[in-house]
């Protein structure tokens, strides 16, 4: 008898060592997250400390801009340094990361009480490559019109609805140095110059690709829109020509500006009046037809060489699925971020349409039917897009005069850069 | 100590640190060489060897041709632009400014060059801003508007050569200042009793007298200017268009920045090398004679 119960001892203590080991080794001390400033985080970060009390994981973020963050995280993957577990990824280079491997898909790593399928739609299109998921979002929209309701209450124009229009009201309003009909962004980079002026193509009837996938965006109608989209410049404050969109931003916010169209996130920037002249006197529309509004998502992925092993994906896993849980979506709110958010649930709240001002609410009302993904989502497009945005830079800036020429040289790079990739 | 010839004493102090050094220099530029015969882009992560097509590539690339021309712009313009201001203010506080108040304007001379390059670089980005800026303030007051200078093809490289010109120039001041303390009163204190000019006082005797070091000044300047990345990288970022953008920018971004073809990079990296360990050898070369 004693002998039985020594063998049950035993096989149960043998059966249960996998599980302690694997507890055991499931204690990853630290996790690197390469990431980009956002409201989200800085709000999440205030309850980082719980987080880390609970998990037993140190979380340390290291922060860069935009350009920076793309090019940091593509050398660590490529160059398979795997400095960082969980990297911050968008629209323009989830395609780039998923089909190199660098990025794991998340589904199998994101608890399942997280609730993905509670992030809006939108959201989960764009952080998908070939209806995988790969990254789960922490800020995204699409694109609003902002416009100065005082300025066109005063002029006795209403909210212009078509290109046309908008392009006629800009001139009229344009009265420098107090205020510069619009603004836009110049600046270089497949998510700065090209990212707004994609819609413009599109508007236009261009295309990215041919019906034989070739690149077309140096058509005619390509040619005209950034004719349309340099004119606009000069309706545009001093220097707007090499502006980001932080400039663009912050030159609608000072009041100097009539009409911009941005990603809808930055209408809670123009309405917080401790940093914006102009809160309360700006209205949000659909961007004029026929512009489609350029949907767009972040969010964090799991990198494949950073987090090795199961354990550390797991890890990797549970933290992005606090970091972009429905209680942070609720702190944002809480915490007056009313742009950051990615979920049905946090839209369907009471707080969320109490709070939200009823012209930011009425402008997603408007803008969400047009919303689409506007930029070529291919593994090689933060090359190709980054190469057309310095092509565009040139003819925005007056360096390059020759507008087919410009669009042609940039068709035949994106062109080379394919060929290469099926080599 | 030693008799020459007949110790291998040198040999064993000076053999592992040069050793080191070897191993240190050699092995990452040969390394950078094996990378320019390659066609390896970060995406990918298979490369082959492409020999010379690297090269052949970039003698027709527009925009390393134009990359060329704005390094050797902003070095001529950079060099020349600190070491003349340098002169220029030592020679006006030398015969004007005396005591304890040359001293608190040395002080205030160092202070630009000890600002890291980014920090400088942001504060003249936003003094540049033609909306927000205090320099399109001040020029707004005189009736001047379109102040973009950072955005403007034609000034925008002299817009960010004049925030390396305060930095070093002021610098440079200070330095050029106190070689002029050195120097013995006799010479100048004689030329002035010939009736000679101020500025001939200078251009022809102390200026003169202060070859040697002036020279290493142009010297440590032109290496210095060479990295110029951090400074045009935040003020520009190479633009507007490719106005502002020098080899190390346009190699960044081709290699890291852009798209990732690092050995396309390398090889303007190793173009860079050689052109400059070349020119720089025929211009020592160029002023030894002349020193001589």
């Amino acid at each position: 008898m004693n002998k039985i119960c020594l063998g049950a001892a035993c096989a149960v203590l043998g059966a249960a060592l996998p599980l302690v080991a694997s507890a055991q080794s499931c204690n990853v001390p630290v996790l690197k997250v390469l990431a980009q400033k956002s409201l989200g985080l800085t709000v999440m970060e205030k309850s980082l400390a719980d987080y880390q009390k609970r998990s037993g994981t140190r979380i340390e973020i290291s922060y860069f801009g935009e350009n920076d963050r793309r090019a940091k995280s593509r050398l660590d993957a490529a160059t398979k340094a795997g400095s960082y577990q969980v990297y911050y990824v968008d629209e323009a280079n989830v395609a780039e990361f998923a089909s190199a491997g660098w990025i794991v898909p998340l589904l199998k790593y994101f608890p399942k009480e997280a609730d993905y399928d509670d992030f809006l739609p939108g959201r989960r299109a764009v952080a998908s490559y070939k209806d995988v998921a790969y990254f789960a979002p922490l800020i995204g929209g699409s694109d609003f019109l902002f416009y100065r309701r005082d300025l066109l209450e005063k002029a006795g124009l209403p909210v212009p609805r078509t290109l046309d229009e908008l392009v006629a009201d800009i001139k009229k309003l344009h009265s420098p140095p107090s205020v510069y009909g619009w603004v836009a962004r110049g600046q270089r980079g497949s998510g700065m110059n090209v990212w707004r002026w994609a819609p413009f193509m599109l508007a236009q009837g261009g295309q990215w690709t041919d019906k034989n996938n070739q690149p077309a965006f140096n058509s005619p109608a390509a040619v005209k829109a950034t004719q349309l989209y340099a004119d606009l410049f000069k309706y545009a404050p001093p220097g707007a020509a090499t502006y980001d969109w932080s400039n663009a931003l912050e030159a609608f916010r000072s009041g100097k500006v009539a009409f911009m169209i941005e990603s809808t996130p930055f209408a809670d920037w123009m309405e917080d009046s401790s940093k914006s002249s102009v809160a309360d006197k700006v209205g949000y529309a659909r961007p004029p037809a026929p512009l489609p509004s350029a949907a767009y998502g972040h969010g964090l992925a799991i990198s494949a060489v950073g987090a090795k092993d199961e354990c550390t994906r797991q890890a990797a896993g549970k933290f992005i699925a606090f970091a972009t849980g429905k209680e942070q979506e609720q702190a944002r709110l809480r915490e007056k971020v009313f742009s950051d958010y990615n979920r049905s649930s946090t839209i369907q709240s009471d707080y969320f349409q109490k709070n939200v001002k009823p012209q930011i609410l009425a402008g997603l009302k408007d803008t969400t039917p047009v919303s689409k993904l506007t930029i070529w989502p291919s593994p090689q497009w933060p090359d190709i897009g980054d190469n057309l945005g310095v092509a565009l830079e040139e003819v925005f800036t007056g360096t390059q005069k020759d507008i087919p020429r410009a669009l042609d040289e940039a068709a035949q790079y994106a062109q080379d850069a394919m060929e290469h990739a099926r080599k | 100590m030693f008799n020459r010839g007949k110790t291998s004493l040198p040999y064993l102090f000076l053999g592992p640190s040069l050793l080191v050094m070897l191993v240190l220099g050699l092995v990452p530029t040969v390394a950078a060489i094996n990378l320019a015969l390659k066609n390896r882009v970060l995406r990918y992560p298979d490369s082959d060897y492409v020999w010379l097509r690297n090269l052949e590539r970039l003698m027709s690339d527009r925009r390393f041709l134009n990359a060329i021309e704005v390094s050797a712009v902003w070095e001529v313009v950079t060099v020349l632009g600190a070491v003349m201001v340098g002169i220029a203010i030592a020679v006006y506080l030398f015969e004007n400014v005396h005591g304890k108040w040359r001293q608190a304007m040395c002080v205030l001379l160092i202070t630009p060059v000890l600002l890291p390059r980014v920090s400088a670089a942001f504060i003249w980005k936003f003094m540049y801003s033609p909306l927000t800026g205090i320099l399109g303030w001040l020029l707004g007051l005189v009736g001047i508007h379109d102040t973009a200078f950072l955005s403007d093809p034609a000034l925008a490289l002299y817009a960010v050569a004049l925030v390396d010109i305060w930095q070093w120039g002021l610098f440079f001041a200070v330095i050029v200042l106190k070689l002029l303390e050195t120097l013995p009163p006799e010479p100048l204190e004689a030329a002035r009793l010939d009736y000679a000019r101020t500025w001939q006082v200078y251009a022809y005797i102390a200026l003169p007298m202060l070859k040697g070091p002036l020279i290493s000044l142009v010297f440590i300047k032109m290496v210095e200017s060479l990295r110029s990345f951090d400074l045009i990288y935040v003020m520009t970022k190479g633009g507007p268009g490719v106005a502002t953008e020098t080899l190390d920018m346009y190699a960044y971004a081709q290699g890291i920045g852009l798209s990732g073809k690092v050995s396309y990079a390398s090889t303007m990296a190793v173009l860079m090398m050689i052109a400059t360990t070349l020119i720089f050898t025929l211009i020592w070369k160029r002023v030894s004679k002349w020193e001589d």
